[in-house]
């Protein structure tokens, strides 16, 4: 194993661990069916790499067209990936969230997506259409030598520091009152509503926070990439996601990592090696991988709904005594 | 001393579905401390009266007042917090939280129950936590419902589903809880323990509105009744009282 391929490895799985953490914020823990969810990770991309870039007056960059261009120091363009993210759910978040019922809503959502790759993919001079950007700074890169030997230890470190502050964040919530009432709200929107929660306001904010978290993994994403491009966030990427929550577990963040290294990383790491083996045609194997993520969504929902880890039962300390099996301790 | 308003006052409330008049103009005082009731025929509007009045489901026209303040605009949410509850007709626990948690779930005034306070960590909001788990495990005693408090509510039986929800309504401490319908689908042992329940919560002052079906129930437990048939009010009295008006009883009959 090279340090290429190493770092390449690590890099997604931060990117996917992020992500999948954001999406269980809003699907695993509040039932909010997100399925624009990549568009919020391509905000932040986008919005990291104008924040980044030279304006495309710059000679290198001249091929390109794009609006931008602040050439912003890092960490500037990360923590701006993420504002670009949390800014979007909110008309997205007004639009689809407030009156919809949840069905509907994910509907809504999907079709979201849809029309925002179909619109960047088509309105070239705001993000360079369908080419995409390319050229997209390196973090840090005028700092120190992105071909030097330590250069992609820097990046692993930085993408891991965003892992920790992302899981701190998510655990606070999904362990705290706050993250029970999401709960709730999930379980029996009416009946929450009845206990005087505010059903739109805990939708919208998890959202808010989701899309903060889906822009910094786009940041990152983009970061590493140097490129970013409509064909890189279409809606089946969030199936992807979707699969990888069902597969690990809803609910919990430990199901959240556990799925983010089962499906996107351990499935495209499957699919490399199987594509040297030479079966079949050479596109065999890539389709296939829709295949079996179809099959891993339908398999585990009839077979194991809660996923490899299911969320844990709380059980709070100081109650009777009980015989009371597995569980977590809640306080 | 200030003048006694009746806890609840609906004045002429319309609900109108698509053109039918599900709710009709029906106008009705709540007074303060008693169980009052609600009867009437299937499809009579009172689900539906009910909804309006949780906020649940908006009014087409009329007035809703708790203790003279006008909350007919106010969202379902926001009339809990000001302390008119409601139960639901259908089971509505929080299958997947614990019994424990959904009366945790219903406590006011948790500096942990907001996006600030869950990011300032458990120290922050760890004493009102202890408060409210205390709370709650007082009422899970009361209600004997003590060594369930570590199941998922959705394992429960009907009737242990409708004291879980009467419990998280109590969380709120309701100046007016309305049941729609607590005894359906419950196991006769467990009629007479809500039963009991209710009685008690009357003598402790708090004032409860309930649709119920069983009229003997409605007989033992409420102080006065309203009758409903076809989105108006038909009747109101004492049970017993009721029983003597033909055109009442030819209403439930006939439906």
């Amino acid at each position: 194993m090279n340090t290429f391929y190493a770092t390449n490895l690590l890099i997604y799985a931060g990117v996917d661990i992020i992500a999948l953490l954001a999406l269980n914020l809003q699907f695993g823990v509040s039932g909010i069916v997100n399925f624009s969810f990549i568009v919020f990770q391509a905000a932040g991309a986008y919005a990291a790499a104008v924040l980044s870039m030279p304006p495309d007056s710059n000679p290198d960059y001249s091929f390109q067209i794009y609006f931008g261009g602040y050439q912003l120091p890092f960490p500037l363009p990360w923590i701006g990936g993420a504002v670009a993210g949390g800014l979007l759910a909110i008309p997205i978040g007004l639009v689809a969230l407030r009156k919809l019922r949840s069905d509907y809503q994910a509907i809504a959502l999907l079709v979201t997506s849809i029309i925002a790759n179909e619109v960047i993919n088509n309105a070239r001079p705001f993000l360079n259409g369908a080419a995409g950007l390319a050229l997209v700074p390196k973090p840090l890169q005028d700092q120190v030598d992105t071909q030097g030997d330590y250069y992609p230890y820097l990046l692993i470190g930085l993408t891991a520091a965003c892992v920790a502050l992302v899981w701190f964040v998510s655990a606070r919530i999904v362990n705290s009152p706050y993250g029970r009432s999401l709960r709730a709200m999930r379980e029996n929107e009416l009946a929450a509503n009845a206990l005087g929660k505010n059903p739109v306001a805990l939708k919208m904010t998890i959202f808010i926070v989701g899309g903060i978290i889906a822009g910094l993994s786009g940041a990152i994403l983009v970061g590493y990439l140097s490129v970013w491009a409509p064909s890189t966030w279409q809606y089946p990427e969030t199936i992807i996601l979707f699969a990888a929550l069902i597969v690990g577990g809803r609910g919990n963040n430990l199901g959240a990592i556990l799925g983010a290294l089962l499906v996107p990383v351990g499935l495209e790491e499957v699919t490399r090696l199987m594509v040297h083996l030479n079966l079949g045609p050479p596109n065999l194997i890539p389709a296939l991988e829709w295949v079996v993520i179809g099959l891993c969504i339908l398999g585990f929902l009839w077979f194991r709904p809660e996923g490899v880890r299911p969320e844990p039962r709380r059980v709070f300390d100081g109650g009777p005594d009980v015989e009371l099996g597995e569980g977590v301790h809640a306080t | 001393m200030p003048p006694e308003h009746p806890m609840l006052v609906a004045t002429d409330v319309h609900r109108h579905f698509e053109g039918m008049h599900a709710v009709d103009g029906v106008s009705l005082e709540v007074p303060r401390g008693q169980i009052t009731g609600l009867i009437g025929p299937n499809g009579a509007g009172k689900s539906t009266f009910m909804a309006v009045v949780a906020g649940t489901l908006p009014a087409t026209s009329g007035r809703i007042l708790l203790e003279a303040e006008d909350i007919t605009r106010a969202p379902a949410y926001a009339r809990a917090r000001r302390g008119l509850v409601r139960t639901f007709q259908l089971p509505s626990e929080f299958a997947r939280l614990t019994v424990l948690e959904n009366l945790l779930v219903a406590a006011p005034r948790n500096r942990g129950d907001s996006l600030f306070g869950a990011l300032m960590g458990r120290r922050y909001w760890a004493q009102d936590e202890e408060r409210i788990v205390t709370e709650a495990r007082s009422l899970l005693q009361r209600f004997g419902m003590s060594a369930k408090e570590s199941d998922y509510a959705g394992t429960m039986s009907g009737g242990q589903k409708r004291l879980i929800e009467i419990m998280r309504a109590l969380m709120l401490h309701p100046r007016i809880l309305l049941l729609d319908e607590p005894m359906s689908g419950v196991h006769p042992r467990v009629i007479e323990q809500i039963q009991y329940y209710l009685q008690v919560l009357r003598t402790e002052g708090l004032t409860i509105l309930m649709v119920e079906h069983e009229l003997h129930l409605v007989e033992q437990l409420c102080d006065s009744v309203f009758v409903m048939a076809q989105g108006k009010l038909i009747g109101s009295g004492t049970m017993a009282s009721l029983r003597r008006q033909r055109e009442i009883v030819d209403a439930y009959l006939v439906g």
